[in-house]
């Protein structure tokens, strides 16, 4: 009979831009399960400090621009020092795009992969770093898209992105070698998004292609955070689509 | 760089229709839609003026979505020019 056991839920986390949005929703449901959590942002909104007074011991919060590993490193040191040892990572914050390849500048592309591919590789190397160093097992999640699996005009970079973030997961799956559970979930487009670039017309015309009718909303996401954080499901090196049905 | 008139970027429109065998309306009121003028006739129409002034205009799509007739085109180029210079 084999002696392993299963990876224990997350105790201590970084998030990756918790300050408004989908981040928010999930460093609020971390902490309402009672673990700790490190998140930052390039600015830290009034409902970020509003929970991180609320939780001192429990939240620690900084102003951190994702494309700055020097930066990222202290504040990895900093939560440590101030939480315990991190074990667990979600790999949110990102810029989105909307513009045709051909007309994205070459300056646009290389921030749009910076920020959303390159940061998240670095953070991730970072907190395993930390975590084998520390408790010796953890769980990464990786926020990535439904664009990484289906084909969406004007989104060619960010597309990129999201399918070498889900790449890099499964490669880490294996590389880690059971110490570590990654995966990805792949939201759908969210509502909040859409409405912001696109007009009713069109908001109406992809909800007709949804199947349920409705896009996606921070709290669809949150629960399949929680599950892979906390619960003991085995899974590892999946993508798990919330997108209402709308790529089937 | 050096600047397109309005008829001048009318022009090159008329030869982005010419290559699909269709003819640009006299009318700037006239609705794309009307005659088939697609994104990517758009697209194609901002390519030759970049090749013309010698420098990208790179743009978001949102802009693009708000443009209805032959004057929104002309308009959103001298536009996009506009802020290149």
């Amino acid at each position: 009979m084999s002696d392993v056991t299963p990876i224990p839920p997350a105790s201590v986390t970084v998030v990756s831009g918790g300050s408004r949005g989908l981040g928010l929703a999930i460093v609020q449901s971390i902490v309402d399960r009672g673990a700790k959590v490190a998140t930052f942002a390039r600015t830290v909104t009034p409902e970020l400090e509003a929970l991180a007074a609320a939780h001192p011991d429990r939240v620690h919060v900084a102003s951190v621009d994702a494309t700055d590993s020097k930066a990222l490193t202290a504040f990895v040191k900093e939560a440590e020092a101030k939480l315990g040892p991190i074990d667990s990572l979600v790999n949110n914050a990102a810029i989105g795009q909307d513009s045709l390849h051909i007309h994205t500048s070459p300056a646009k592309i290389e921030q749009i992969v910076a920020t959303n591919l390159t940061a998240p590789l670095v953070l991730t190397r970072t907190v395993l770093r930390r975590i084998l160093a520390g408790p010796g097992r953890g769980r990464i999640v990786f926020v990535t898209s439904i664009c990484a699996q289906r084909g969406y005009a004007g989104l060619v970079a960010y597309s990129s992105t999201k399918g070498g973030l889900d790449s890099a997961m499964r490669a880490i799956a294996r590389e880690m070698h059971g110490r570590v559970l990654a995966n990805s979930i792949a939201p759908g487009f969210f509502a909040s998004e859409m409405s912001s670039v696109l007009g009713q017309t069109q908001l109406d015309a992809i909800t007709r292609r949804t199947p349920t009718g409705l896009l996606v909303e921070p709290e669809n996401i949150v629960p399949y955070v929680d599950l892979l954080l906390f619960d003991d499901t085995n899974t590892n090196g999946q993508v798990l689509v919330v997108d209402g049905g709308g790529s089937i | 760089m050096s600047q397109l008139s309005r008829e001048q970027v009318r022009s090159m429109m008329s030869e982005v229709m010419a290559k699909q065998g269709k003819e640009l309306p006299a009318d700037d009121a006239t609705p794309l839609d009307s005659f088939g003028f697609r994104s990517l006739d758009f697209s194609e129409l901002a390519l030759k003026v970049e090749d013309e002034v010698d420098e990208e205009l790179n743009f978001d799509a949102p802009g693009l979505r708000s443009i209805r007739t032959i004057g929104d085109v002309l308009d959103f180029v001298q536009q996009l020019l506009e802020a290149e210079e």
